[in-house]
């Protein structure tokens, strides 16, 4: 393999900076396209830490669109804020406002700081470019590959520079903690996730994964010495000096963070955790809770059609079937807006219920972790813990798929055995972000975009993956090649129901079917990418030892 | 994959690379290997992987053009006119509601019909699938100036369509049978392409600005690829067909007349290729034969004599020496009209005579079919009349595949290219596409690599690139930094065509010599 890339690439530069400066030329251009609300979402938090007091920062609330972000984002506004231009001041960009009145410059202004800030995620990965530079030419390539399927990746292109958010420097702190976890140096491995999540907070998601491989590595020794008695070594278990060192980093990074705001603590964590938003969001994550509102929805329409059907549901779910003569309630279930009353004939699922069960998901994922703190499986639990999060969590976003997309992206040149549960992944996690961009003009550039670059890591992976250590599942890469392939057609259809959307009425009223389609088939297909990985996870141990 | 499957692809692909690393040396060492495109490009490099480069290719395509799709586009928001988006949008309407006898006719004062037929078939089928989405877009005298955004996407996905079936493909091709003819490596081969298809003003003028050009471009290629066949019947249909697209296509009709003729060997077969351009004529023309007065009417109105020597700002030879002279008031039109056709007449004349007899015996035709056809669709550019900024693509499409002749010539050949692109620039400004051709241009620049595009060893050349350059900056520092004064509005402008005008005529020249320093055998 080693020899073969070196013949076909004796001069391959195998650097970043192409990619930055073609992708840079297409964000340019995506600059006066579409963007979403989140846009006045940033340029309000812009106004409301460059107009007021800090202390007044998280108390704001002219806008429906309040500061929700960690402290630390709040500085990073606050920084950008400092470096707005006159002429985009007076556009507007500044003004506390229930809505901002902007232009040109401001957009042009705050597509510029998403470009920039995205090179902290260009540079993490070329450091980790870098540090893959062995004797081995096939490794470099390998870390190349995995570089440029995440700069590249379409959840980026879609998320950041056409709807809007600053998600390419996140992940960029995330690519540094990773890539110190795999150099060892914990120390900053803390110090990276202690401040993406200041930055952040749904990467908490993660913290589980990152808190027992840093124990674990770091801060426990669990070899038994026979020569001193039970109680000396029951204190060297604890490494306490890096207990202590790693400590001090976490809690220097937190203190920097929420100090200056140590008197509003409450409000401000109230800020950070709304409670009161539902189960699922107005359109459906693909996950868990997709798949059981949908069968609610098949229930109900079993119920009303077939009388047979009527008294086992009853005995089954005990429900109350009052509510199913309710004419108008059942026209909204169906339409998706999202009631007081989520199910009508399943369970109604509690916030409680779902955090057990991440956390039930997440803990069994952390187990092998403990047994066995290597770094492929800190980067599989890590995976997991994304994975867990995204299926199971409360008010789950769309765009969290990237939590489980970037880590497992390390791990999926290791063996050709995990291709599999990758490309179902990455294919419908990016597939389900197409609704996001309803607007027809950017249609080609998402769809079109996504299929290039589904094309060619497809083939790039496969070409540098190293042969796999366990030989199985041939019929099953054929299936999953398929239900891959049935995305076209999902997508196919779901765009001609738009385009025809004006044409016949009856489209109109079946606009939520449309997102059902998306959110069912692409839940499925991430379901079953999460159990192909878990498999794996806990069945092949040899998979996850470190070269 | 199957395990058996994986087997066999990875034996064809040790023996790929074999024949691959067999056939390598004959060929000529890329000049491309420095430059960022071939980096971008070279996991595609192996054989068993190229295909997957032209996809890449084709697609990335698509995505700038509906990347630059977003910007505006002629006419935007300017009642109670608009541009040239709306023309076309009214002509998809008004060929679905009127009979075709009608066409020609219809409200000349509002985006009159004046294209050839075969845009108005275009327009018709156009019309008519987007009516069958949405039927207002394109409902009678209604639909004008409508520009909300679902018949918005439907022009741009028309222009993006018709360029990926007509040019794009052309462009493929002919990359292929001139590669092989001339021995370019594969991968040389999707490289030029790509510079060929990423070229900014093509993209800003067809979906920027918003036209059909590519198509009228598509179908020229395919004549060309005929010619280099020597399927001269089969050429002539692709021509007809591209003059009927758009009249602009007439600008290469000298060349095809005089190559054809230089090569027909008995009378027989000339009889036979004007018996084709003729019956391909009529076909076309076939809706309205019958009715004369209709066909007169295609005639004046495809070819307006009353519109002037040239329009707005162009880079061509009277336009520039208008600051000097003011022709328009000296001379009437009857007699500039004269002037300008003896003019061009003159300007292609040398590069016509030296090609009729270097080809007339010769077996290698392609290098002066290529020279050729640049050289006089430039000297229609800057010298006949009633020219219009955009037909500088006319030139700059065969003047850009002399990269498959010989990719040395990088250098000029973007330099021209960068010049024709300069020379859109106030038509673009006035479009609000500076973003798009900022951005467009750094593209396909930096794609290149600064160190080709400046690695011409003649001092002259290198003084005329550099200098070029330097003045296309400063010409637009002054246009972003200081407001014209009153009294000459248009000053920058005039600036900006003095740069173009003296690039092309250099390059007119260049072309001249290549001609004349051309060997056949």
């Amino acid at each position: 393999m080693a020899s073969e890339v070196k013949v076909s690439s004796p001069n391959g530069e195998y650097t970043l900076v192409n990619i930055w400066v073609i992708t840079l030329a297409l964000k340019l251009l995506l600059a006066v396209g579409y963007h979403s609300t989140d846009f006045d979402v940033h340029r309000n938090w812009l106004a409301i830490t460059n107009k007021l007091p800090l202390s007044k920062w998280y108390f704001e609330d002219t806008s429906q669109w309040t500061l929700d972000y960690p402290p630390f984002f709040a500085y990073f506004e606050w920084a950008l804020s400092q470096l707005v231009p006159s002429i985009v001041k007076e556009d507007g960009c500044l003004d506390i406002v229930s809505r901002g009145q902007y232009g040109l410059p401001t957009i042009y202004f705050q597509r510029f700081t998403v470009i920039l800030s995205e090179i902290v995620l260009f540079w993490a990965l070329h450091w980790y470019m870098q540090t893959s530079k062995t004797n081995d030419r096939a490794t470099f390539s390998r870390s190349y590959v995995v570089a440029a399927s995440l700069v590249l990746s379409p959840g980026l292109l879609i998320i950041d520079h056409i709807h809007f958010q600053y998600n390419g420097m996140m992940y960029g702190f995330l690519v540094l903690m990773i890539n110190n976890a795999r150099l060892k140096n914990y120390l900053w491995c803390g110090f990276w996730f202690a401040l993406l999540i200041c930055f952040k907070h749904i990467y908490l998601y993660l913290a589980p994964a990152v808190f027992v491989f840093l124990l674990r590595s770091y801060c426990l020794n669990l070899k038994y010495n026979k020569k001193v008695n039970v109680l000396i070594n029951l204190i060297r278990f604890v490494r306490w000096k890096n207990l202590i060192k790693l400590g001090l980093v976490v809690i220097a990074v937190f203190a920097v963070a929420f100090g200056p705001f140590y008197d509003q603590l409450p409000q401000l964590f109230s800020r950070l955790f709304p409670f009161s938003r539902g189960l699922t969001h107005a359109y459906w994550a693909p996950n868990v809770w997709a798949i059981y509102s949908f069968l609610d929805r098949v229930l109900i329409q079993v119920y009303r059609n077939l009388t047979l059907s009527r008294y086992p549901l009853q005995q089954i779910f005990e429900f109350n079937p009052d509510l199913l003569k309710d004419e108008s309630l059942i026209q909204t279930s169906t339409r998706g807006i999202v009631g007081d009353i989520e199910f009508l004939i399943l369970p109604t699922i509690t916030p409680k219920l779902t955090f057990y069960l991440t956390l039930f998901y997440q803990i069994l994922a952390l187990l092998p972790l403990f047994y066995q703190p290597t770094f492929r499986r800190f980067i599989g639990a890590l995976t997991l813990c994304g994975y867990s999060s995204f299926l199971f969590g409360w008010h789950v976003h769309e765009k969290a798929i990237l939590l489980v997309i970037f880590p497992i992206s390390f791990l999926v040149s290791r063996d050709r055995l995990l291709l599999g549960p990758f490309n179902l992944l990455v294919s419908c996690g990016y597939v389900s972000l197409f609704p996001l961009i309803f607007t027809s003009i950017e249609w080609p550039i998402k769809v079109v975009y996504t299929v290039l670059w589904y094309i060619i890591f497809y083939f790039n992976f496969r070409k540098v993956v190293s042969i796999p250590k366990v030989l199985e599942g041939n019929i099953l890469d054929r299936v999953i090649h398929g239900y891959i392939l049935g995305l076209i057609p999902l997508v196919a259809v779901t765009t001609l129901m738009d385009i025809f959307e004006n044409k016949f009425e009856i489209l109109k009223r079946l606009e939520f079917l449309k997102l059902m389609f998306y959110s069912v088939y692409c839940g499925i297909g991430i379901i079953s990418s999460f159990n192909g990985f878990s498999s794996y996870y806990f069945i092949y141990d040899s998979l996850w030892i470190d070269d | 994959m199957a395990r058996g499957g994986k087997k066999k692809s990875a034996t064809s692909r040790k023996v790929n690379s074999q024949s691959a690393t067999v056939v390598k040396p004959k060929q000529q060492q890329s000049i491309f290997k420095k430059s960022p495109v071939h980096d971008l490009l070279h996991n595609f490099q192996r054989v068993p992987d190229q295909w997957a480069g032209r996809y890449v290719l084709v697609m990335s395509a698509v995505i700038l053009r509906a990347a630059i799709g977003l910007g505006g586009f002629s006419g935007y928001n300017v009642p109670p006119v608009f541009g040239d988006f709306e023309a076309q949008r009214h002509w998809m309407e008004l060929t679905i509601h009127l009979p075709v006898s009608e066409w020609y006719f219809f409200d000349l004062t509002y985006w009159g019909l004046d294209y050839p037929p075969l845009t108005a078939y275009h327009s018709y089928i156009l019309g008519k699938i987007g009516s069958f989405i949405e039927a207002s877009w394109f409902t009678l005298n209604e639909s004008r100036g409508i520009e909300i955004d679902g018949i918005k996407f439907y022009m741009r996905f028309t222009s993006i369509v018709s360029e990926l079936i007509f040019y794009i493909p052309a462009v493929l091709s002919i990359a292929n049978s001139m590669g092989k003819k001339f021995n370019l490596s594969r991968m040389d081969q999707i490289i030029i392409s790509l510079i060929i298809i990423n070229q900014p003003h093509l993209i800003l003028i067809d979906h920027g600005h918003f036209q059909f050009n590519s198509v009228m471009l598509g179908l020229f290629l395919y004549s060309l690829i005929e010619l280099i066949k020597k399927n001269y019947m089969m050429a002539s249909v692709w021509f007809i067909a591209c003059i009927n697209f758009k009249q602009m296509g007439l600008y290469y009709s000298t060349f095809i007349f005089v190559f054809i003729l230089s090569q027909l060997k008995s009378f027989q077969e000339l009889i036979l290729v004007g018996f084709t351009v003729i019956l391909t004529q009529l076909v076309i023309l076939l809706p309205f034969i019958g009715d004369r007065n209709n066909l007169i009417q295609i005639v004046t109105r495809v070819f307006p004599f009353h519109r002037g020597l040239f329009e707005d700002k162009v880079a061509n030879f009277w336009c520039t020496t208008n600051v000097i002279v003011k022709y328009r008031e000296l001379i009437d039109l009857q007699n500039l009209s004269k002037i300008s056709l003896a003019a061009t007449i003159l300007a292609f004349t040398p590069i016509n005579l030296m090609l009729f007899f270097k080809l007339r015996n010769s077996k290698h035709l392609t290098r002066g079919l290529i020279y050729g056809f640049a050289g006089n669709s430039l000297a229609f550019y800057l010298f006949s009349f009633q020219v219009h900024e955009k037909s500088i693509l006319i030139p700059l499409i065969p003047a850009t595949l002399i990269l498959l002749i010989d990719p040395t010539q990088i250098d000029i050949i973007q330099w021209v290219n960068n010049v024709g692109t300069f020379s859109l620039y106030p038509l673009l400004k006035k479009d609000d596409l500076v973003l798009q051709y900022a951005v467009s241009n750094f593209l396909i620049n930096w794609l290149i690599g600064p160190k080709l595009l400046l690695s011409n060893q003649n001092l002259l050349w290198s003084i005329i690139i550099k200098g070029t350059y330097l003045l296309m900056i400063i010409c637009h520092i002054l246009d972003y930094a200081i407001i014209p004064p009153a009294r000459y509005p248009d000053i920058w402008v005039v600036f900006n065509i003095g740069i173009s005008f003296l690039g092309f005529s250099l390059f007119f020249l260049w072309l001249n010599y290549k001609v004349y320093k051309l060997k056949v055998e």
